[in-house]
């Protein structure tokens, strides 16, 4: 009986689940996508921390990682884990520097694959990356959030990935959070906390 | 002359050939009675852990870091994925000692030598039972010896707590690959380094503890 009942409820929170997720109409997509482009292009520099959730079907728990992430226009880039382990990675001036618990390496970035890793992760944390060219966008709002999914075009990068979703809190131009999906279903999530925009960021933030 | 040129070279290659077949034996290790016919590998062996490492992998002077996870899903059955520090999948595969079935590879990584020698290196990290046919001591270790396909494995056993600090693949002749292990509890590993002997491949996989 307990078993039914936990049936139940799974499956009635599973339709509420659903039933909260509405598609946007038009109107609200030109909108909202006019607001964001708007806001991020006065983005000069950004800060902020997050936590990354790596999910796999097969483990009993996420994988957590946490840090914090800075970014000054136009190309400028710290991505930064610092728990539980020390890792990190900047793009600056067309080269990647990366420091793997003291580990040092530099590679250069002017392919297209690096270009396109660097749009995606400045553009998922500012939210600026409806590009009809490189993804089919479908847009989503919930009481709390309205949701970009994004599917790349390019075989390129759906090797990678099969879809980006983007959070943004209703209010805000900004995303709170980011779900990476793989074809099979295993996902990253990163939720994004504390941050601040057009704060000073030194120079010195980009050294690796 | 030409006659002592070629008794010197018979000699020399009579010589490395014999050192070449001589077979692999343990350093300073005596035979003692095989005391328990069955070992278990305890550092994969429960399937309630997710068993979590930061992997760093050095080949042929390349460098490259990644997240390592394991997780034993039956009795016979690994699952093993390697993701970058961002998450994203590079490999991922079930590894059993008669299957191996790779889920995702990503494309730049799909070579047949590449796989090939993974495999083999995590069947033999991950497989739990192992058969003893004989054992050893010296000083410090108990060594118990299991068959492996053409090959045999070689169990050190620290003699002061029983735990297992080595684990040696060899071939009939000569080692192949050193697994070491830093266990606090003696159920899990905080640290295991890989070192190939036949060719430039080292992984160091560290704990991550959340």
């Amino acid at each position: 009986m307990k078993t039914n009942l936990f049936l139940l409820l799974s499956v009635l929170l599973g339709l509420v689940g659903i039933a909260q997720e509405q598609k946007m109409t038009v109107a609200e997509i030109t909108s909202f996508k006019t607001k964001v482009e708007r806001e991020t292009q006065g983005i000069k520099t950004l800060k902020t921390d997050f936590v990354q959730y790596k999910h796999m079907d097969f483990l009993s728990k996420d994988i957590e990682t946490s840090g914090k992430m800075a970014f000054k226009s136009p190309n400028h880039l710290n991505w930064q884990y610092t728990k539980p382990y020390q890792y990190s990675i900047v793009f600056k001036n067309n080269k990647i520097y990366i420091n793997d618990q003291g580990n040092k390496s530099t590679v250069d970035a002017k392919s297209k694959m690096f270009e396109k890793i660097n749009k995606l992760i400045v553009g998922s944390v500012s939210g600026n990356m409806f590009d009809d060219k490189e993804f089919v966008i479908s847009y989503f709002k919930t009481k709390e959030f309205y949701i970009a999914k994004l599917e790349p075009k390019t075989t390129t990068v759906k090797k990678y990935i099969k879809q980006v979703e983007l959070f943004f809190p209703l209010g805000e131009a900004t995303v709170s959070q980011v779900k990476l999906i793989e074809s099979s279903g295993d996902f990253t999530r990163i939720v994004f906390k504390n941050k601040t925009i057009n704060d000073k960021v030194d120079d010195s933030v980009f050294t690796n | 002359m030409i006659k002592w040129m070629i008794r010197f070279l018979l000699i020399s290659l009579i010589a490395v050939g014999c050192y070449s077949c001589k077979s692999y034996q343990l350093k300073q290790a005596v035979p003692k009675i095989v005391t328990r016919p069955e070992f278990q590998n305890p550092y994969f062996s429960n399937p309630e852990t997710d068993y979590v490492y930061k992997a760093h992998i050095e080949v042929y002077g390349h460098k490259a870091g990644g997240v390592f996870v394991a997780k034993r899903l039956n009795d016979s059955v690994h699952r093993v994925v390697f993701t970058t520090d961002f998450g994203n999948k590079i490999l991922d595969f079930e590894i059993s000692e008669t299957d191996f079935k790779v889920h995702y590879v990503l494309e730049e990584l799909d070579r047949k030598m590449l796989l090939h020698t993974l495999r083999d290196d995590f069947r033999l990290l991950l497989k739990v039972h192992h058969t003893i046919t004989d054992a050893f001591e010296n000083e410090s270790f108990e060594i118990l010896k299991a068959s492996q396909g053409n090959g045999y494995l070689y169990f050190h056993l620290d003699k002061k707590n029983q735990q297992l600090v080595k684990l040696i693949a060899a071939s009939k002749r000569k080692e192949k690959v050193v697994f070491e292990f830093e266990s606090k509890n003696s159920t899990f590993a905080e640290t295991i380094s890989i070192n190939h002997k036949n060719i430039q491949l080292q992984i160091e996989l560290k704990q991550i503890i959340n």
